[in-house]
């Protein structure tokens, strides 16, 4: 019965479905726990030093890759690649 | 334009009895940017001021705090004024205005204090209503103490019980038990005690005669007649700030000027008969700077300009070069998203003209929407007659030329409020059986339709509808592109930077590697993609080379840490195509819960267009409003900060601020915005 499961389309793409989501969302998670510190920091220093936004704001978006690649895997999964095209 | 404009650096060396004639030509120039003598040297000294300096100083403090009486902002001019209108009415400003201004907001802080301070009185007398007692029976004793306030419990029994000739008032209200406990002096003490273990708090009782009732009603009304005269005050005050605001505003820029000339000499180098200035001109105008300070000076001075090689080891010493950025208008807003992460250093190259090329491009493709687009634009257009400061205009600017490249990618991705396929579809304009010729050819790249023109475009790919499968795979393909190209940019620049600081081998073993890598790489997964083996194995042997110089670089073997970098540098650019998923794929869930769940669910299960009632289209159009606006919200912040992101992460790092920031040019002198020039 597992192994006909498999073999059907229908719950394989499911389990993609599945995948591409968990790929992206935890990849979101890592993104937001990664920026939160340097978040409030970042706060900290612009409001003591208002000239800092740009280099703050530099700062702030470098761990916001790490979602793209969660997404890249998503994309790949869904749109690229197809098993049982 | 992608370099800051070449400077020179000149000494000004004059006799001092030009002094005064020498600064106000400077200031009126607005060429020289000053180097402030620190009095290192033994033979000169700091100057000092000239003038009215210290008058002129006073004079500002005083008007500044007139003007923060009368709230007056920095704000765009309406009126201009020339300097003798200012310099006539400067004493009336400060004298007679400014003391009746200065009056008339005193009164109105001290009627603020007086109705604070009835109102506390009313406030604290209310409770004391309740008890039989007229006001000035509370005080006036010089045998009896006198306990007025709130207890948990009743007192009487207590009381009496330790001071036997005390007398107690009580009363009730719903809150709370009013005591007033009239003592012999003497037992004070044993009274307070009891008074405390039944919770007593105290209620200081204002020294006015008469009953409660009418005390309250007297100062009920003091308080009107008081506010009663705020009014007109506040008033005043107002038709004053109208009458004198741009007034106010010339004659602080008026004295910022004087100010700022008299002190002028504080920068300067000095010796008994003559004085020396330092400073950097921009090379084209140093001609015009020379002939009009020996104008101005009679032949009394010498304007020296230093060669390259002595301006150099100054530099070398320490010196800053100023940097002037110079762009055409059309660029210029986006000088702010430059000078928002540094000013360029002097031998820096100036991003601007690249954020203008690349920004809004990216902003167009992530948004990819003509109806957004439209929209942006309208919105701004109002926004920019509102927020006239020079900042906002920026901003508005910079967003505004987006919004162009918005609509064009709108059209090539066929969207007006989401994809142009779902509007054929409703408005029965779709031809299905292309569609499955299209599907069958393996060439499907959605469902668009530009009405009687049909599919456009090499193969039929436009409008390329973002949410079919070859569209999203075409455009994964386009990002990186854009990424390798936008990197590469970078790299190269980042090299030549690094020439003109004359670091050979950052150049060559720091930034030329990532240049052949990123490019490299980007062509050995095309490879692998097309499974042309050939450029797989050109693409596997330059990054091998490129690995090996990032080895033999400055930061020897380190300097392999940075290669994942630079691979995600280049995933990074997905997000152009990534956000605009997410925004086009809200904007089709919009549509697509209008016009095939509600319209339909309210007419009764309808299903062609024709069919749905008028309330089913209302109610239809309302939630489609409502998504859209939130959608058109999210859509223009994220197209924004993004991009943002791939220049300074992706694209600063190749080349911008290594070398720490730069100091803006800000030559001696004063922008008039309130004074005619």
């Amino acid at each position: 019965m597992v192994v006909g499961a498999i073999n059907d389309g229908g719950i394989l793409y499911g389990l993609l479905a599945v995948g591409a989501g968990l790929a992206t969302g935890l990849a979101g998670i890592g993104a937001g726990v990664g920026e939160q510190g340097i978040g409030a920091a970042v706060v900290g220093v612009v409001a003591e030093e208002p000239g800092f936004l740009g280099k703050g704001l530099f700062l702030m978006l470098l761990p916001e890759t790490l979602i793209i690649f969660g997404l890249a895997v998503s994309l790949i999964l869904m749109f690229a690649w197809t098993p049982f095209a | 334009m992608l370099r800051p404009v070449k400077m020179s650096r000149v000494v000004v060396a004059g006799s001092k009895d030009v002094l005064p004639p020498v600064i106000e030509k400077l200031h009126e120039l607005r060429l020289l940017h000053i180097v402030n003598y620190n009095g290192s040297q033994p033979e000169f000294e700091l100057g000092k001021p000239i003038g009215k300096a210290r008058e002129y100083s006073e004079d500002l403090i005083k008007l500044r705090s007139v003007a923060r009486y009368l709230d007056i902002k920095n704000k765009a001019p309406d009126v201009t004024y020339p300097d003798s209108q200012v310099i006539s009415q400067l004493d009336t400003l400060l004298n007679s205005v400014g003391d009746d201004v200065t009056s008339t907001f005193e009164r109105i802080v001290q009627i603020d204090a007086d109705v604070k301070v009835k109102q506390d009185q009313i406030n604290a007398m209310r409770p004391l209503a309740i008890l039989p007692l007229d006001l000035d029976d509370y005080y006036g004793y010089e045998s009896l103490s006198v306990f007025v306030g709130t207890v948990a419990s009743a007192v009487d029994a207590d009381v009496a019980r330790v001071s036997p000739n005390s007398k107690v008032f009580s009363g009730s209200s719903k809150n709370a038990t009013l005591t007033a406990v009239f003592a012999p002096a003497a037992q004070a003490g044993e009274v307070a005690a009891v008074l405390a273990e039944h919770g007593y708090s105290e209620i200081s009782v204002p020294k006015l005669e008469g009953s409660v009732d009418s005390a309250i009603a007297t100062l009920e009304g003091q308080i009107k007649s008081l506010e009663g005269e705020k009014g007109p005050a506040v008033k005043k005050l107002q038709d004053m700030k109208k009458q004198y605001e741009d007034m106010f505003l010339a004659a602080d820029e008026y004295l910022s000027i004087q100010t700022q000339k008299a002190e002028a000499p504080l920068r300067f180098a000095e010796t008994a008969n003559a004085f020396v200035v330092d400073g950097w001109v921009p090379t084209t105008d140093l001609a015009k700077l020379k002939s009009e300070i020996e104008s101005a000076a009679g032949g009394h001075i010498e304007v020296q300009v230093l060669d390259d090689n002595e301006a150099e080891n100054l530099v070398e010493g320490g010196e800053d070069v100023p940097t002037k950025i110079n762009n055409p208008a059309i660029v210029r807003p986006y000088e702010l998203i430059t000078r928002l992460f540094a000013i360029p250093e002097y031998k820096e190259f100036d991003p601007s003209l690249l954020i203008f090329v690349f920004f809004p491009i990216f902003f167009g493709m992530i948004l990819g929407d003509i109806g957004y687009g439209l929209m942006t634009m309208l919105v701004l257009v109002g926004l920019k007659k509102k927020f006239r400061t020079p900042g906002w205009q920026q901003l508005i600017n910079i967003v505004m030329i987006a919004s162009v490249w918005a609509i064009i990618f709108g059209a090539l991705f066929g969207e007006i409020f989401g994809p142009l396929g779902l509007w054929g579809k409703v408005i029965g304009q779709l031809p299905e059986h292309e569609i499955e010729a299209l599907k069958a050819a393996g060439l499907y790249f959605g469902e668009g339709v530009y009405g009687p023109l049909g599919r456009l475009g090499p193969m039929g790919m436009l409008p390329m509808d973002r949410l079919a499968t070859n569209a999203v795979l075409m455009l994964i393909g386009i990002s990186i592109f854009i990424g390798v190209l936008h990197c590469s940019v970078g790299s190269i620049l980042g090299i030549k930077t690094e020439l003109n600081y004359g670091e050979k081998k950052h150049a060559y073993f720091e930034r030329l590697p990532v240049l052949l890598f990123q490019v490299f790489f980007s062509l050995l997964l095309l490879g692998l993609i097309l499974g042309n083996m050939v450029l797989v194995g050109a693409g596997g042997l330059v990054i091998v080379v490129s690995l090996v110089m990032m080895v033999m670089g400055p930061e020897g073997p380190m300097g392999l840490a940075h290669v994942p970098f630079y691979v995600s540098n280049l995933i990074s650019y997905l997000r152009l195509l990534a956000i605009g998923l997410a925004s086009v794929g809200l904007a089709f869930a919009a549509n697509q819960l209008a016009f095939y769940v509600i319209m339909p669910m309210l007419s009764g299960g309808a299903t062609e267009s024709s069919e749905f009632t008028i309330p089913a289209i209302i109610v239809g159009i309302l939630v489609l409003t409502v998504v859209h606006f939130i959608n058109m919200l999210l859509g223009i912040l994220s197209p924004f900060m993004h991009p943002l992101r791939l220049h300074y992460v992706e694209m600063f790092t190749k080349f911008y601020s290594a070398h720490g920031g730069g100091v803006e040019y800000s030559p001696f002198g004063h922008v008039r915005r309130y004074l005619k020039a």
